[in-house]
């Protein structure tokens, strides 16, 4: 186990730089303007890595769950950076597709978001897990089922309540 | 919020979100019981869910393209400080590279903005000047020199030479670099190495994006100790935000091993690998992730990656496969050791060409067998003779082939056991012994003409007739047949090409 745990860090930088050459790989075939589809990218990344090396990760589960863990760091440090290169202090919004967010806020702020995923974290630990492997990980409903070992209609029923309790914290972060 | 209330949330919430819009807030009003928290808890999450069903379904990554993807809109047409930004030259995991005019000194410069994350934090921007004086103060030729270090606006800026030409991994597009460039290329960045690793500074993320052939030639080394913003304690591949330092590729197994310590022996990792793609044309292991995951299993596991086909120039095979070992106690002890070695495998001329397909060789090696056994067949046919060409001459006559030929023929199976063993110093060899070669053999077909000569004035004009056309055959072969074999298997001296 600790032995796989090892492996497992030491291989992550190979991840990281698989996942951001499919991002990239990903947006600029899709840009601009386009919607862009949620893809599974980690699912990706990780059936092009295990095809020659079954059985080097725990399970699949373990190594989405790290991947949608470090795409989670990542995107937020970035943010984070972002937001303190910004004079003046105000925290950088990301746009978001109008659509989504229909009669009012057009961006989501990804710090709030973490901040409030953290407090999720303290009363639903499964669910904000399911959070991060499906909005940080880009895991659909089935995968993320698959990863979790929990019926598709189990995550159906997590998500839509924790997709409702994080964009209530964060109209609330928004008012104050 | 406790886990019990919030499974009772969780209920309530999901059994009205069956009900229809109708019934929906009667029944939540009955399930809360009166606890008026409950019930503004259930209905606000209610009131999110309605007001944005969608919440979250698109990744992170979709949201934020260029969040992901760590890119920073062009700075090109900005002034910042003394530079005015002209156009933007490059990309890396270490910022933006572009070209700018620095009005004071009026010259044109590379202008890197390093990443916010890199300088957002103070401990971390403190490692990361401390590391650009350390490499602002190597000065050599092979090494693109760094100017200056501005902080502008909270921004940090390196300035440096702006090298003008081809990166490496630009002309590996055209193929394997030829034959002529890659030792002084090999040479020039090996120098590099010894020069920086002198001064405590290791590269960490060499590879041919970061090596640049300027329009007049000259070998330039980009970005030495700015690779990666950490020093001393902190010596693994992750930083604290996870973001990837050096390449797969190219990275040694101790660059992934976290906690492993860094020495300049990565970089001499670094190099075998570079060596083996620019000799090649093609990556060692291979850089798509499945492959470089794959090396990187074979190395935790403590295999030496597989490279099973040899280098074109089996010298340069032997230093790369040096250079890629597993363990940095494996490896080269230093970039001046490399180095060393490639010095002599370039004395050695081994930069000539030396054929890739060691088939070429055949038809030279088969002539070597057969003057070999030609030239012993002449003085013992002289011996057997000796009686018909006479006293004293004939065992003088004997004696001198005897000699000729031996040298000869030592000389030759000499070089027919280098193009076995050792192709890679048979130019060397053969420019230097065939000259003596020449002469003997062309000794030992005059002493066949004057036992010739000897057995006609004896009468014995069969016998004359066959040293004859020993010693015709034998300075046909070495004036035409030869030069042809030679040419064939690529062993001219390039002179002479």
């Amino acid at each position: 186990m600790t032995d796989d745990r090892q492996s497992v860090n030491s291989l992550l930088p190979v991840v990281y730089q698989e996942l951001r050459r499919l991002a990239a790989n990903y947006l600029r075939r899709e840009r601009p303007g386009q919607t862009l589809q949620p893809t599974a990218l980690v699912h990706e990344a990780y059936m092009r890595l295990m095809k020659d090396k079954p059985g080097r990760w725990q399970n699949r589960a373990h190594f989405c769950a790290i991947a949608a863990h470090s795409m989670r760091q990542i995107l937020i440090e970035r943010a984070r950076a972002r937001g303190a290169q910004k004079r003046g202090g105000a925290r950088q919004r990301v746009t978001l597709d109008e659509r989504l967010m229909p009669g009012g806020e057009q961006s989501i702020d990804l710090l709030a978001l973490d901040e409030a995923l953290e407090r999720l974290a303290a009363i639903d630990p499964d669910q904000a897990r399911l959070v991060e492997l499906r909005f940080f990980g880009g895991l659909t409903v089935e995968e993320t089922a698959e990863a979790m070992e929990i019926s598709p209609a189990t995550v159906k029923r997590h998500w839509t309540v924790a997709s409702a309790w994080l964009a209530r914290e964060l109209e609330g972060n928004s008012q104050a | 919020m406790n886990k019990e209330r919030w499974r009772k949330v969780n209920e309530i919430f999901h059994t009205a979100l069956e009900h229809d819009t109708a019934t929906r807030e009667a029944y939540v009003q009955t399930a809360t019981a009166g606890d008026a928290e409950l019930l503004r808890e259930v209905q606000t999450l209610l009131n999110s869910h309605m007001r944005s069903p969608e919440f979250l379904d698109k990744p992170a990554w979709a949201v934020d393209p260029e969040l992901a993807l760590g890119d920073e809109a062009s700075l090109a047409g900005k002034q910042i400080g003394n530079y005015r930004i002209l156009a933007e030259i490059g990309r890396g995991g270490m910022g933006v590279v572009y070209e700018a005019q620095d009005e004071r000194l009026r010259r044109t410069v590379a202008f890197k903005a390093l990443p916010p994350e890199y300088t957002s934090d103070p401990a971390r921007r403190e490692r990361l000047i401390r590391e650009a004086r350390a490499a602002a103060a190597l000065s050599h030729p092979a090494i693109a020199t760094i100017f200056y270090l501005e902080e502008i606006d909270g921004g940090l800026y390196i300035i440096s030479e702006l090298v003008r030409g081809r990166t490496l991994r630009e002309e590996l597009r055209d193929g394997p670099l030829p034959p002529s460039q890659l030792l002084p290329a090999l040479i020039s960045i090996a120098d590099a190495l010894v020069a920086a690793h002198q001064r405590g500074i290791v590269h960490r993320d060499l590879k041919p994006e970061n090596i640049i052939r300027r329009d007049d030639g000259q070998i330039k080394v980009l970005d030495f100790g700015l690779a990666r913003p950490t020093t001393g304690s902190q010596t693994t591949a992750l930083t604290q935000d996870g973001s990837v330092l050096g390449t797969p590729g190219y990275m040694s197994p101790e660059q992934l091993s976290p906690g492993a310590e860094i020495d300049g022996r990565s970089d001499i990792f670094a190099f075998g690998v570079i060596a083996w793609e620019l000799a090649t044309g093609e990556h060692p292991f291979g850089t798509d992730a499945a492959a470089v995951f794959a090396r990187m299993n074979d190395l935790l596991e403590g295999k030496t990656p597989g490279l099973s086909r040899p280098l074109p120039l089996p010298g340069l095979d032997r230093i790369a496969r040096r250079c890629m070992r597993r363990t940095p106690a494996e490896r080269y002890p230093s970039a001046q050791a490399l180095l060393a070695d490639l010095r002599a495998l370039e004395g050695s001329r081994i930069s000539t060409p030396v054929p890739a397909r060691h088939d070429s060789y055949w038809w030279w090696q088969g002539h070597q067998i057969i003057v070999s056994t030609v030239n012993a067949a002449a003085p013992a046919t002289v011996f057997m003779c000796r009686g018909w060409i006479g006293r004293p001459l004939g065992p003088r006559l004997f004696l001198a082939s005897l000699a000729l030929a031996t040298i000869s023929v030592a000389l030759r199976l000499n070089l027919f056991f280098a193009s076995r063993v050792h192709p890679e110093t048979l130019v060397a060899q053969r420019t230097r012994v065939f000259p003596a070669i020449a002469v003997l053999d062309t000794l030992l077909a005059g002493s066949l003409l004057a036992a010739a000569i000897a057995l006609n004035a004896g009468d014995h004009d069969g016998l004359a007739a066959i040293f004859v056309a020993l010693a015709a055959v034998m300075l046909a072969s070495l004036s035409l047949i030869e030069p042809a074999t030679t040419a064939a298997a690529g062993l001219n001296r390039p002179e002479k090409r």
